[in-house]
């Protein structure tokens, strides 16, 4: 066929297009059952991190690590109506599918929209650790948007409902060497003993902008600045104050400490 | 309104393409010396992403991601991994389409912008601007205001560049760095400058 | 020009990156650690040997309305499929570097060598021109990001290096190393070496001094 008949043309268009996108989606398919598990153990390591069931630096192995996944309790809980829901799957429920999905995520109105979510998910999948049957620390998911996109992490609460136990983001965009310090480890590690709500409940938790000093009235209630990153500190700020203000897990935080946990 | 204008500006001045992500840049770097022919190419770049972001961004959350064909009744389906190959697809298609229009109703523009215009379809700052949009999941609006920063930003960018290479032409500068050598470490110093607007907020 | 020529050319003599100024943008932000440039010169790479072997096979069947088209196609496919292996096999990685792999699609560098050297030549020469650039690439990559890390942070791919005084060792990072501008000095740097190095690489200035009348001379 000769080169530059339009017939030519569009039959190696054609050919090219489906050789294409069969190869495209061949991998697509091979790979993905893979990369279901990879995002699987993602997950667990970063919730196992916050539990206090794992040592310190230690690491445990792919295979322990599912089977400590599986032997917390891992509930639905819906946001609005502070309860737990029984009829989602927790394992396989995608908080962040489920954001922009019309029936399982709902619209963030600006003004309660503190860190410019947009929508958000009316489900969340927390993590719960039992010591002798009773909630020894409660595991959240939480998100909000960094300079320059979603920062996603666990905030880990002692049994109280306010102190903090761990943190960790396990997602972030942010400026390396300035926002990024929000993954330093000593950092982080200070967030553990801090309240978000204070002994009148109101939500006092906050990222310092100067260094917090030990025996002042704000050393309970903040951690220090991160040097130069005051847009990243003020983006986390403002994730925390919208997760744990009554938009977000508060009603659910009373409803907890009312009526205490018990399992399905 | 105002959520409009912050996303703009951030587009502009604090995500800048070409400065913060150094996207677009080798064409640039290898092709223009001139602040005139450097401004028809800022237009081109500003027209095709104002309009390429937000068609990208419909294609995305209305065909290709996880679920998007709920409309049709075919929610199940993800086609996110196709995002790539249908975003360069539709930027090469509007871009050809850009040519015809302005060939047929402005040729003055289209005389100017000469062989930019196909150029665009390989750079990386149009393809780049789709991908970060998908990355921060912005909606429609918010597409609209960040295609249009995104553009507006890499062509004040490249324009201040242009201009101080033309300075340049008359510095004498060490022959190794002739050339690509000085305009590198001055996109380098610029870059910098920029990041000091960085902690700005509006 | 021999086999063995084709293939180590790009790699000082007529480099993609310091000699044409091809390739080098989307991947500069990404230098800042020598894992991200390792698995991004990989990838690139692969895209090029993967794309210019296949263009190579189809040279002689492509019209000339339709070749740009067909090209990028075959681009882009071959950056989705090395993004879904990268996906499952390296997804911590992955998630930081996703963006700048898809930008592989528009880096000129692919696109130049398929349009000068795929569409002429045999499998076996495209082979190995593409491998040749992709090494020219990724040793600038390489340099630029060991440069950047060891310096800029005291670690080579995450492993502790330099003892960081705030760590309490000796070494106070070099933070400017961290922002991203670091690279393109890094970059103007080694393009200066390498012309010192062979000055017929060297561009000409538009513009020269006119020399003094001998009566102004001191």
């Amino acid at each position: 066929m000769n080169n530059d008949s339009p017939l030519k043309a569009f039959f190696v268009v054609l050919v090219t297009a489906m050789v294409c996108s069969s190869l495209v989606s061949a991998t697509v398919v091979m790979l993905r059952p893979i990369q279901l598990n990879n995002q699987m153990l993602d997950r667990s390591r970063n919730v196992m991190k916050l539990t206090g069931l794992v040592e310190e630096g230690v690491t445990p192995g792919d295979e322990e690590m599912l089977d400590l996944f599986r032997d917390m309790d891992m509930r639905i809980v819906d946001i609005d109506q502070a309860e737990f829901n029984n009829e989602l799957d927790p394992l396989s429920f995608d908080q962040r599918r489920a954001a922009s999905n019309p029936d399982l995520g709902v619209d963030v109105p600006s003004d309660q929209d503190l860190s410019s979510l947009g929508r958000r998910s009316r489900f969340a999948t927390v993590y719960i650790v039992l010591r002798e049957g009773k909630l020894e620390r409660l595991i959240l998911p939480v998100r909000g948007a960094g300079m320059w996109s979603m920062i996603y992490g666990y905030i880990a609460l002692e049994s109280d409902l306010n102190t903090i136990a761990a943190v960790t983001f396990y997602e972030q965009n942010e400026t390396p060497g300035i926002g990024d310090q929000i993954m330093r480890p000593e950092w982080l590690a200070q967030w553990q003993g801090r309240r978000i709500y204070d002994e009148v409940g109101d939500l006092r938790f906050a990222v310092s902008h100067a260094k917090v000093e030990p025996g002042t009235s704000t050393w309970l209630y903040e951690v220090d600045a991160l040097t130069g990153a005051t847009v990243t500190a003020d983006a986390v700020t403002s994730m925390i104050r919208y997760w744990f203000g009554s938009h977000g897990y508060r009603p659910f935080l009373d409803f907890l400490r009312e009526h205490g946990y018990g399992r399905p | 309104m105002s959520h409009f204008i912050d996303m703009f500006f951030r587009a502009v001045f604090l995500e800048n393409l070409a400065l913060a992500y150094f996207l677009g840049m080798c064409t640039f770097l290898a092709v223009s010396k001139k602040v005139k022919t450097t401004i028809g190419l800022g237009i081109a770049v500003i027209v095709v992403e104002a309009i390429s972001v937000p068609v990208n961004n419909v294609l995305y959350n209305f065909v290709l991601r996880d679920g998007a064909l709920a409309w049709a009744g075919l929610g199940y389906l993800d086609f996110s991994y196709l995002g790539l190959l249908t975003q360069i697809a539709v930027i090469a298609a509007m871009i050809q389409v850009l040519e015809m229009v302005l060939n047929r109703f402005f040729p003055v523009l289209y005389n100017t912008l000469g062989i930019f215009l196909p150029l665009l379809t390989v750079n990386c700052a149009i393809l780049g601007a789709s991908l970060f949009m998908v990355q921060r999941d912005l909606g429609f609006v918010d597409s609209v205001a960040y295609g249009l920063g995104a553009g507006v930003g890499w062509a004040m960018a490249i324009v201040l560049l242009a201009g101080l290479r033309e300075k340049m032409k008359y510095s004498d500068i060490p022959a190794g760095l002739e050339g690509i050598g000085i305009a590198f470490f001055t996109t380098g110093l610029i870059s910098l400058a920029f990041m000091g607007i960085a902690g700005l907020s509006f | 020009m021999t086999s063995k020529e084709t293939f180590l050319k790009p790699l000082l003599r007529e480099n993609p990156v310091t000699l044409h100024v091809l390739g080098i943008c989307s991947a500069l932000a990404i230098t800042n650690s020598l894992t991200s440039s390792l698995i991004m010169s990989a990838s690139l790479t692969s895209v090029l040997v993967m794309t210019n072997v296949t263009i190579s096979l189809i040279r002689k069947h492509l019209p000339s309305s339709v070749r740009l088209i067909v090209q990028i196609t075959i681009i882009a496919s071959a950056v989705a499929i090395i993004d879904q292996f990268l996906t499952a096999y390296l997804p911590d990685a992955a998630k930081t570097l996703r963006v700048y792999i898809a930008l592989i699609v528009t880096n000129c560098i692919v696109l130049g060598r398929a349009e000068a050297c795929a569409m002429k030549h045999g499998v076996g020469t495209s082979f190995l021109d593409a491998l040749g650039n992709g090494l020219g690439f990724s040793i600038i990559l390489i340099i630029v990001s060991v440069i950047r890390e060891l310096f800029g942070n005291g670690s080579l791919m995450g492993h502790r290096i330099l003892e960081l005084a705030h760590e309490g060792g000796w070494y106070e990072p070099n933070a400017m190393l961290l922002l991203p501008p670091s690279a393109f000095f890094i970059i103007g740097f080694i393009v200066w070496v390498i012309r010192s190095w062979k000055p017929e690489q060297n561009e000409e200035a538009e513009f020269k001094p006119a020399p003094l009348p001998d009566s102004e001379k001191r």
